[in-house]
């Protein structure tokens, strides 16, 4: 049986030079927005003393966490986590861009496209993925910045890149239930671990907090009180029989 | 005078003789209204698949999805089915607005200081308290069908208004269709906590048989209607006698000008 894969990106901090070139081969191969974005790239500032200083440019994108706080929080399922991939993906067509799941994640990953009235984030590129390429972002990155492959097979080239590693870190969150976002892109030879790029805490909406924990024990609670009460009665009716005639 | 101490011919009479509760587009209105709900309720739930929401169990998520062939399509059939029921019901509406709708919101929708007690004795009755005091007479809908009513109408709005915002999601704001999706749910199962009473009560419990048949011929026997809805039972019977002078009055006045003419000859 073929393994299960794990789709993601490596990303060396140390070879990136903030072209951004990799945001218009994104922006064209899937068509985004000219508003809009799927990916960045954060500049982390100069640090460190005249003349030694340094600056880190961070390539920033959907981390396609193992446990995505986003897809618990859309109500129809139309953003998932791809079973045979591993990619966070969100089904346009059943999507109406309600935005819960913009709030939720923790990364800033994803945005809300108002003219097409749906949600919109990173996808691996996975039309190209399903013919065999690489997306466009890492195809197109001349400093070889960006890396992308399966996690789950030793053998690709972000599991080499991350073995080769001078430094591995990763943007884990620990969500408020205690699992971890567990994010598949791992920042390699740099140092990322700044407020800029931190995630935060999953922010939900007064509508969707007011849905768990107001509306649904209020409106349980009534259905609960009347199949109650007419189950008492069917059960009154059974034991009791029925009469030919009302009286 | 208490239905309980009528005699027994009477009795018999009563039974027989039916009187026209519902009229004929309300009944298809209703069962309409009901094929549409069988649709739409499961695949209704069968789309709410939020974890953090935690609101319909996983098989019930997954078998529809494969039955409709994904979560879009699964979408795209329950708003076009809610599209045409929404549709339909409003068509109804406007076309039978001054025929069916103003007369039934006046002569049965309305609570009156009967309902108010009754609603008053009912539930604690139904708790085993002050069994032997007598209810109310009621209308043509008892005070817990009114109330019911209203919670239809209320929710039917709300389902309406908050489904139109999430089909036609590329016009609204963000912001209302965060709203719409716990607006929906709660008008749909504020409904169905008295819909669970109403299929009840409607099919199964021995007293209300006549109902439930009523909502095929639209008659119920002028015994039932005596029993539970006494009140519209003799309003009824008022219309009947009034009916009755009114035809004798016209034939009489239709006879006296031949009579008169007759004497000229």
């Amino acid at each position: 049986m073929a393994q299960k894969k794990r789709y993601g990106f490596v990303i060396d901090v140390s070879r990136c030079i903030d072209c951004r070139a990799c945001l218009v081969a994104c922006s064209a191969e899937n068509k985004v927005g000219m508003k809009y974005t799927r990916i960045w790239v954060r500049d982390l500032g100069v640090k460190g003393e005249y003349p030694n200083l340094e600056q880190t440019f961070v390539p920033y994108n959907c981390m396609h966490c193992e446990n995505p706080p986003c897809t618990q929080v859309c109500v129809s399922g139309a953003t998932y986590k791809d079973g045979d991939t591993g990619l966070v993906l969100v089904d346009q067509e059943a999507c109406i861009g309600c935005g819960f799941c913009v709030d939720a994640c923790p990364y800033n990953a994803r945005y809300l496209d108002r003219e097409r009235g749906v949600v919109d984030k990173c996808t691996g590129c996975i039309q190209r993925l399903q013919v065999g390429q690489q997306p466009a972002c890492v195809t197109t990155c001349v400093g070889k910045a960006r890396l992308f492959g399966d996690f789950n097979d030793p053998g690709s080239e972000v599991s080499v890149a991350l073995k080769n590693a001078r430094t591995i870190q990763r943007l884990d969150y620990e969500l408020p239930d205690g699992a971890h976002t567990e994010p598949n892109v791992y920042f390699i030879n740099g140092e990322v671990m700044d407020p800029q790029v931190q995630p935060h805490e999953p922010a939900y909406s007064l509508a969707e907090t007011s849905w768990k924990s107001l509306l649904i024990p209020a409106v349980l609670a009534g259905i609960g009180a009347s199949f109650l009460g007419q189950a008492t009665f069917f059960t009154k009716q059974l034991v009791e029989g029925e009469k030919e005639f009302e009286e | 005078m208490s239905h309980k101490t009528i005699p027994l011919a009477e009795r018999k009479r009563l039974r027989m003789k039916m009187i026209k509760k519902h009229q004929l587009a309300n009944i298809l209105t209703h069962w309409f209204n009901v094929g549409m709900w069988l649709m739409l309720l499961p695949t209704g739930i069968a789309i709410l698949s939020s974890p953090r929401l935690g609101l319909s169990p996983d098989w019930v998520q997954v078998f529809f999805r494969n039955v409709f062939g994904g979560t879009a399509n699964l979408i795209r059939f329950h708003y076009t089915v809610g599209l045409i029921w929404a549709i339909v019901l409003t068509f109804n509406i406007l076309v039978g607005f001054r025929k069916y709708f103003v007369p039934f919101s006046k002569e049965r929708l309305l609570l009156s200081k009967d309902d108010v007690e009754w609603m008053k004795i009912k539930p604690l009755q139904m708790l085993g308290f002050m069994k032997g005091k007598p209810l109310p007479p009621q209308d043509a809908y008892n005070a817990g069908q009114k109330l019911y009513m209203y919670v239809v109408i209320l929710g039917t709005v709300g389902i309406i208004a908050s489904g139109l915002v999430m089909t036609f999601h590329t016009v609204f704001p963000p912001f209302l269709k965060q709203w719409a999706q716990p607006v929906h749910w709660a008008s749909v199962f504020s409904i169905v906590a008295g819909l669970i009473i109403h299929v009840y009560m409607g099919a199964v419990f021995p007293e209300e048989k006549e109902a439930f048949f009523s909502m095929f011929s639209g008659k119920v026997s002028a015994w039932y209607a005596r029993a539970h809805h006494s009140k519209w039972y003799w309003e009824k019977v008022k219309e009947e006698l009034e009916w009755e002078d009114k035809v004798t009055a016209e034939v009489e006045s239709s006879a006296k000008p031949a009579e008169a003419a007759h004497a000229g000859d």
